[in-house]
């Protein structure tokens, strides 16, 4: 016998009309103890449930005789063809010593079953009639008699009485098993918002501005890709963007080399005229995209946009579970949007950044060309400068730091006459005293930039020595501004380096034996201990750095002097 | 092994409707409070394996839950996942004297969730 078990989930696609067979067992369960039989047939007398805990009576002799064929007027399946959608609840008691009490279970109008609530008549004896069933059916009569004695009666009205009662608690039950359907269904929704709503949190709190654009598309791709239950999940990047970043694809999904690249370059133009998102669940079909089928089968690409801009795109390959939906395509454009908007502002602030970068570069390239000789120093003492940060184990981002300091530290130059910074001789004591304000000169024209407050210690601590016998404030030891010890032994280490009106430069060697011996006098030890670890190759890159920056400078004075007369 | 028994406890009856869901799917039996009195009154009938809890709810919150199972040695030992709003934190000292295992901020990932579940008893199981 087929029982038709349906969970009734809304929204699953559960057979329609049926009654969830928790909501029969539980209504049985309750009929039971006042001697009643629940079953469910199908219209055809297919019985779909029927009480398996009822009494002996019931499982011996009723059940069989609801099952039997009998092709007489008066057989089950007769009767249960007089019942239509809107019949009443009809008792019948053509079955004999049975009384049955029908009525249609009507889902959406149309007739989907037909509830039997059965008892023992309350005429029901062994007669001729029901020996005659019971060999039938390979029944002792005597038993079943005595079967039939623990057994209560029900007249017509009293089954009747009780089939109402039945059809309304059914309604109820099924009404209530739906909504408990439907609550689920809902929970499940509401769980998938949830999942969303977290990774979008998480996603926001990941987009710090310094923090670089490739970086932030790993971990936003690594997210999506355990949320969304996807294979591969990956980036591209286009136009104005796409430097920032290699077309790239996360996850477990492997594709040929070059594969990923293809992709994107085929999916931009494509999302660049679609600006939505493109959803495709069988790859090997599709007219553009078919040559991917043989690696995946779905892909879903969402456009990263910001107004009618196309900065890239996210996209992701082969859904583990089913096919990629609409919801999936929902909260990708999400993220893609919350992405762009993200990469626009890395975008503007890399801008700002590079503006002012260039302005100051501009800035020390200035105060540089008011002495020939010392051409490109400040760039190669903000470059040394932060290679020493980086060796000694500070952060990078104190290190950048540095290095702007480092641009900056000679800036107050620009108040030091020139006749006195390109004197080719000896400075007396006066142009000595006017040579040593630069270090405060440079810390005053920076005093109102707030957003570089922090370097000013490395710009008026440049000349300070760490036995205290620099200059200004005669600062020693760790008293000495960290900023201001490392450009000090760049700021040295340039300068014996470079040619001087008054001596040459001194070779790599001499240079760094020279720092070594002035360890501990003039400079912090621990940093000079670094400064020494950096690989000659470096030196000589920054040494290399110095005669392409002077032949730049002597290119451009050559260019500015008048031409000869004709 | 019967499965193991979680009390959910949130005034929000979504919430509750959520976090039940996943957890029966994921074959937990699962008991439900919407405040923390009734959420007590459970923990000491039902004794369940795992207590997750709102911090804010009526009658009693969720940390004063904690304190009032600590103070029972028939429930001192359930450990506690505790749902916040986002951006609140609770002082280590009250989560490390009241059993609070972990802190999720809402709204907080049903996934999520569930994994943290499992770590936090097969982390009660090993230390059992």
């Amino acid at each position: 016998m087929a029982l038709q078990i349906n969970h009734h989930i809304a929204g699953s696609g559960g057979v329609r009309g049926t009654v969830p067979k928790a909501v029969l067992d539980n209504l049985a369960t309750r009929f039971r103890p006042a001697g009643l039989f629940l079953a469910l047939l199908r219209a055809d007398g297919t019985i779909l449930f029927h009480d398996d805990s009822a009494g002996l009576f019931f499982q011996r002799y009723v059940l069989p005789l609801l099952q039997y064929e009998d092709t007489s007027d008066s057989g089950i399946k007769q009767q249960l063809r007089t019942l239509s959608a809107t019949s009443p609840v009809t008792v019948w008691n053509h079955l004999p010593g049975v009384i049955l009490a029908a009525f249609p279970h009507v889902d959406r109008r149309q007739m989907a079953g037909i509830l039997i609530l059965a008892a023992k008549s309350a005429s029901f004896k062994l007669s001729e009639e029901v020996v005659r069933v019971c060999s039938r059916l390979g029944l002792d009569g005597i038993w079943l008699n005595q079967q039939a004695e623990e057994t209560p009666t029900f007249t017509e009205e009293a089954i009747q009485r009780q089939a109402r009662m039945l059809l309304a608690m059914m309604r109820d039950q099924v009404r209530l098993s739906s909504l408990e359907g439907e609550l689920d269904s809902l929970s499940g929704q509401l769980a998938n918002t949830y999942e969303e709503l977290s990774l979008i949190y998480q996603l926001s709190g990941g987009m710090l501005i310094n923090r670089g654009a490739n970086d932030f598309f790993k971990t936003a791709c690594l997210d999506v890709l355990e949320t969304m239950g996807v294979q591969g999940m990956g980036v591209a990047l286009s136009g104005d963007a796409a430097h920032r970043q290699e077309p790239v694809l996360y996850g477990p999904l492997s594709l040929p080399p070059g594969t990923v690249h293809r992709l994107s370059g085929e999916l931009m133009p494509v999302l660049f005229h679609r600006k939505s998102p493109l959803l495709i669940n069988d790859l090997a079909k599709d007219k553009t995209f078919h040559w991917l089928g043989e690696h995946a089968r779905h892909l879903l690409a969402v456009p990263l946009q910001r107004q009618d801009r196309v900065l890239g795109c996210l996209f992701a390959l082969e859904k583990k579970a089913g096919d990629f939906d609409s919801q999936d395509s929902k909260l990708l454009n999400s993220i893609a949007n919350e992405s762009a908007i993200y990469l626009e502002n890395v975008m503007l602030f890399d801008d700002v950044h590079g503006l002012m970068m260039g302005l100051l570069h501009s800035l020390t390239s200035a105060v540089d060309a008011k002495d020939a000789y010392t051409c490109g120093h400040s760039e190669r003492v903000a470059a040394i400068s932060r290679q020493l940060t980086i060796e000694a184990g500070l952060p990078d981002a104190l290190a950048e730091r540095i290095y702007m300091a480092g641009l900056l530290h000679d800036v107050g130059k620009i108040g030091v006459p020139e006749s006195v910074l390109q004197k080719t001789g000896r400075l007396t004591p006066e142009e000595f005293e006017q040579m040593k304000r630069h270090p405060q000169i440079g810390a005053k024209i920076l005093q109102d930039v707030k957003q570089i407050s922090d370097i000013i210690p490395g710009v008026l601590h440049h000349h300070e020595r760490y036995d205290g016998q620099g200059y200004p404030g005669r600062l020693t030891g760790e008293n000495i501004p960290l900023m201001g010890r490392i450009i000090c032994l760049a700021d040295c280490f340039d300068a014996m380096t470079s040619n001087r009106t008054y001596r040459k430069a001194l070779p790599l060697e001499v240079a760094l034996t020279e720092i070594r011996r002035c360890s501990g006098t003039q400079f912090d030890p621990i940093l000079t201990e670094a400064f020494l670890k950096i690989s000659v190759e470096k030196f000589r890159q920054y040494m290399s750095m110095r005669q392409e920056q002077a032949k730049d400078m002597i290119e451009l004075q050559r260019n500015l002097q008048p031409a000869p007369a004709a | 092994m019967a499965s193991k028994k979680i009390l959910v406890a949130d005034d929000e009856s979504h919430i509750l409707n959520v976090v039940s869901l996943k957890l029966r799917n994921a074959g937990f039996e699962v008991i439900t409070a919407s405040d923390g009195q009734e959420a007590l009154e459970l923990a000491q009938s039902e004794r369940p394996d795992l207590l997750i809890t709102d911090y804010h709810m009526p009658q009693l919150s969720g940390l004063e839950l904690c304190q009032r199972l600590k103070q029972d040695p028939a429930t001192a030992k359930i450990p506690t996942i505790m749902l916040t709003a986002r951006g609140y934190q609770l002082d280590t000292q009250d989560t490390e004297q009241n059993g609070i295992l972990r802190m999720l901020s809402k709204p907080f990932s049903p996934r999520h969730l569930l994994s943290t579940v499992n770590e936090v008893l097969a982390a009660a199981a090993a230390a059992a």
